[in-house]
């Protein structure tokens, strides 16, 4: 069999990849070319006439101010979510693979928020934060909770932050488990032979091989974070006084409720790059120095 | 002398499981507290929902169990709940099969189609929906007017996903598949396909378990993508039937909120009980490394 | 191999025939009013059988030109809509047909017309103003409690004082969400102003003067009276609308800032207190004080681009609805709204409405201005949720509205 002609090459790729390529094609880079069109139209997203105007929404979305302090906070929120997110779901992963009593119970324990939606999600989390907790704080007469913490700047954007961790923590810590299970025990018991403790096991032979598992999650919590909308616009609805609206609302708020279809559009697109470099750095950066297992 | 070093580390191992324990069943209490909040609620009528949301017994109205049967009757959640059920299974078990073979080829070749495509599907993880939610629709609606059919709704889900479990699968191959075992097989004369089907998919267990979970979870939770596709009654999924519950301006009928909460979570609560196991069996069988 | 494929077309096949095969559906209609989805969809299947179309009610959470919008890139328009009437000058003109002669056009005095054609017609009438609880007003001072008696900010504030004395503590709510004080709250100050239209021009160019005029301070001289008493005081940004409703119905509270469609809340928490509305108090003789603010709301425009038998169906609605006794009973009786249909003589059924019909029949409503450009409630609410949070003062407030509406562009129409 020849393995190097065009038309192998071809039929490998088609035979093995074309479906997902299709699919792929189909729903993201078509529509997003499509999508990239109508930037240079003021389209008001349902009259039938979408006309050209050139680079105009590129300009007038360079010069919005709130898409750019949304944007800021947007950083922000995703640079405090992912490293608290990953840190909490490391060690809870480092936790149920030690062999505890009833680390399983443990393991789907903490991945049941991922069993329920981002919208709902932020309706059961509005109604903890606003009313548990102000009622806890009522009874116990604990100060810092008497007060719904949604109703501050700052409280809001912390409120954000604990309901991310609380979110995606039992997600990545099952991408961290799978890598700690996919280190082999023979390594283990070899470097405990060795003389190593447990805990230098841990740390000098499986973390290094679990780089991958790293990259993967800290991607995934970086692209999550960077997009928030769903628990955005229905735990903090961008208040209180728009203190709390990340870039993803802001485009879609331009869009949709502000009627500026292309200049959303043009919003989306810069998200999209900035979040496309972030994201490619890091996993370039992270898998640069990959340990082959 | 070596026993007893070995008897003290098992004490200080035991030591240090104990405190893990406390610790994990601490935040295991913080992390489903918001579920215990549900459940106590959603047996209360609103009024002692929003004024006494601690009690555990409404004080005004009582014990109540109104709620759920309300619920079911106002998103007819038999209905909805075959076509979810339907929906989801169809595009995980299309997403499992297309993601693990494209990771294949793209992994094992440096060839150009293959970095280009894994390039675009690593830079359409950060692509917010919102840029292609109207495109998708004048595309699939307006030109095509293939809308309304769960048919389209799957092969969408499983177009927006196959990226992530690509990247996935891709991870997973590249760290857990010894190249060796595949030379092995194309020597012992197994095709590529073949060698994939029988030598690397059945390694790649546990990732097919964790990325069915989680796009299983996805599709099953997802509101925005069926809410544009399937606009009629008869098709609706889950969350689309359970928006008839929230008030457009911040009021709701929480009671009904947290009755179809728990509804829509019992049957994904199950399975994902169930794939735990095959998970751990998966992972522990041995067969990751030969 | 083989049995992949297998798998995969059973799949598709399976998912293919899932799908049924949809009847051509005669009417489709878009509902924006969230709370009467149930009643409304009860309503078409009986509509269906008698009158032998095919009629279904569907609903959005997504703002309304967000879920038309993709209904129309799709080419799958509702045949009958019913939207915000702002929401109507941007469908209508590409998508409305004329409606003059449908017999409802002319019961009503709330159509809207554009261009010289009707282009919508109304569903209900609506108004906003304070919502008061009787019976715990009356628990407490003793006496019966006449809305007109607190007609002037002064007087108002007398009986806050004797409600506190007579024990509760704070007998005000105040909903922080942005359409209740931008939409709301605050755009009762232009609609005060003798001439809306002219104002509105005038706070575009820049020179509407908001600090020193008469209407905003009054307005804002009774806002800074509800915050004095607001029971949520200290978060008074993050009040609980779900809470604050319930502090109404149960007359923790007695007094709350909304309109009759806060009834679909207060109805839930099945409390047997007698409600009200009545005009937001004012130091003025001018007699804004002695009305609500209001008018139709809601607005039904049938598609163009569907068939004629379509359109007709629609249109044969629309009267059903207004003139007929089934439809009549329909509005007032399931739903609780007032008609705005002079034709249809029921008596609603719940207190807001009544209070809310009372004011229409006696002509004591001043019109909504329906052209608020369309960041007004995110950008101006978020100002007015800073003057309620006490980040900014009144002067600050004006500073950020003035600024808001040099660079806005109202609504056209």
């Amino acid at each position: 069999m020849k393995r190097n002609t065009m038309s192998y090459k071809i039929r490998q790729y088609l035979m093995f990849a074309g479906p997902a390529t299709l699919l792929f094609c189909g729903v993201v880079v078509i529509p997003l070319i499509y999508g990239f069109y109508l930037t240079f139209t003021s389209w008001d997203g349902i009259s039938k006439s979408k006309p050209f105007v050139g680079l105009t929404n590129y300009i007038t979305a360079f010069g919005d101010k709130a898409f750019w302090v949304a944007m800021g906070r947007t950083l922000i929120y995703s640079a405090i979510a992912v490293i608290l997110v990953n840190v909490v779901a490391f060690l809870l992963a480092y936790m149920v693979t030690r062999g505890i009593k009833g680390q399983n119970f443990f393991r789907a324990g903490f991945f049941i928020p991922n069993l329920i939606g981002g919208i709902v999600l932020g309706y059961v989390w509005k109604f903890v934060f606003n009313s548990a907790f102000v009622a806890i704080g009522e009874n116990l007469n604990i100060g810092f909770l008497k007060n719904s913490w949604l109703g501050t700047p700052s409280g809001a954007m912390a409120c954000m932050i604990i309901v991310a961790v609380w979110q995606y923590a039992g997600y990545m810590m099952l991408i961290y488990v799978a890598g700690f299970m996919s280190v082999s025990k023979s390594l283990i018991e070899a470097a405990q032979i060795d003389g190593c403790t447990q805990s230098q096991a841990t740390w000098k032979v499986i973390v290094p091989l679990m780089r991958s598992s790293f990259v993967q999650c800290i991607f995934l919590t970086i692209t999550r974070c960077f997009m928030v909308y769903d628990v955005n616009l229905t735990l903090t609805e961008g208040g209180p006084f728009n203190s709390s609206v990340m870039a993803a609302m802001h485009v879609y708020r331009t869009a949709f409720t502000e009627r500026a279809f292309g200049t959303g559009q043009a919003e989306a697109l810069i998200l999209f790059i900035v979040c496309a470099i972030v994201g490619v750095t890091q996993v370039y950066i992270g898998r640069k120095g990959e340990v082959a297992a | 002398m070596y026993e007893l070093e070995n008897a003290k580390a098992a004490r200080h191992r035991k030591i240090v499981n104990a405190f893990m324990w406390v610790v994990l069943l601490v935040l295991f209490i913080a992390f489903i507290f918001p579920f215990i909040m549900s459940v106590i609620n959603a047996f209360k009528a609103n009024t002692d929902i929003n004024r006494f949301p601690l009690s555990l017994v409404g004080p005004r109205k009582g014990f109540i169990f109104d709620n759920f049967p309300t619920a079911m009757e106002k998103m007819n959640f038999w209905g909805v709940f075959g076509n979810s059920l339907i929906i989801t299974v169809s595009a995980t078990v299309l997403t499992l099969l297309f993601a693990g073979m494209c990771a294949f080829v793209v992994t094992r070749n440096n060839w150009v189609a293959c970095r280009l495509i894994f390039a675009l599907m690593i830079a359409s993880m950060v692509i917010p929906f919102q840029v292609l939610m109207i495109p998708i629709v004048s595309i699939y609606g307006g030109t095509l007017n293939v809308l309304n059919h769960r048919l389209t709704l799957i092969l969408m889900h499983t177009g927006f996903s196959v990226s992530m479990a690509t990247f996935m699968y891709s991870g997973a191959i590249k760290t857990n598949i010894p190249l060796e075992l595949e030379e092995a097989a194309l020597i012992d004369g197994c095709t590529r396909w073949q060698t994939y089907w029988k030598v690397v998919y059945p390694l790649l267990g546990p990732t097919t378990a964790t990325v069915a979970i989680i796009d299983a979870m996805a599709f099953w939770n997802d509101y925005l993508l069926p809410s544009l596709i399937l606009t009629n009654k008869p098709l609706y999924t889950i969350p689309i039937a359970t928006q008839i519950f929230y008030g457009s301006m911040g009021g709701s009928d929480m009671g009904c909120v947290l009755a179809a909460l728990i509804l829509a979570m019992l049957p994904i609560l199950i399975l994902y009980l169930v794939m735990q196991k095959y998970i751990v069996e998966g992972v522990t069988s041995g067969a990751v490394k030969g | 191999m083989r049995k992949l494929g297998f798998a995969i077309a059973t799949l598709a096949v399976a998912a293919m025939t899932a799908s049924p095969v949809l009847a051509a559906t005669d009417l489709t209609v878009f509902n924006s009013k969230s709370e009467i989805q149930t009643q409304f969809e009860e309503e078409a299947a009986v509509y269906s059988e008698e009158k032998g179309v095919n009629m279904e009610v569907a609903m959005s959470n997504d703002p309304v030109i967000t879920h038309m919008g993709t209904r129309y890139s799709s080419n799958n328009p509702y045949v009958l809509s019913m939207v915000d009437a702002k929401d109507i000058y941007s469908l209508t003109p590409e998508h409305g047909i004329d409606l003059a002669d449908l017999e409802a056009a002319a019961d009503t005095d709330y159509a809207i017309e554009i261009d010289g054609k009707v282009a919508a017609l109304p569903f209900c009438i609506e108004a906003r103003g304070v919502m008061y609880n009787k019976t715990a007003i009356e628990e407490i001072t003793g006496e019966d409690f006449d809305p007109a008696s607190v007609a002037t900010l002064d007087d108002f504030k007398a009986l806050l004082d004797k409600l506190v004395e007579g024990g509760m503590e704070t007998p005000v709510a105040i909903m922080k969400e942005d359409w209740s004080l931008a939409a709301h709250y605050l755009a009762q100050w232009v609609e005060e102003q003798e001439d809306p239209e002219a104002y509105v021009q005038a706070l575009c160019a820049g020179e509407g003067d908001i600090i020193n005029n008469e209407k905003f301070n009054s307005l804002m001289d009774t806002f800074d009276v509800l915050m004095e008493y607001n029971y949520a005081k200290d978060s008074a940004v993050n009040a609980d609308r779900n809470k604050s409703e319930d502090m109404l119905a149960w007359g923790d509270v007695a007094f709350m800032f909304g309109g009759n469609w806060d009834w679909s809340l207060i109805v839930q928490s099945e409390s047997d207190c007698e409600m009200g509305m009545m005009p937001v108090p004012q130091n003025t003789e001018d007699g804004s004080n002695t009305k609500l603010v209001g008018g139709g709301s809601k607005y039904f425009f049938i598609d163009s681009s569907v068939s004629e038998e379509q359109q007709q169906a629609a249109k044969d609605f629309i009267n059903w609805f207004a003139m007929d006794a089934e439809g009549q009973d329909f509005v007032s009786n399931t739903c609780a709204l007032v008609s705005p249909y002079k034709s249809n003589t029921l008596d609603v059924s719940d207190p807001l409405s009544v209070s809310v019909k009372a004011y229409a029949d006696a002509g004591n409503l001043i019109p909504n201005y329906n052209f608020f450009p369309d960041d007004h409630i995110t950008k101006a609410g978020a100002s007015m949720q800073k003057y309620l949070g006490g980040e900014i003062d009144r002067q600050g407030l004006a500073d950020e509205l003035t600024e808001y509406w040099k660079g806005a562009t109202p609504i056209e129409h």
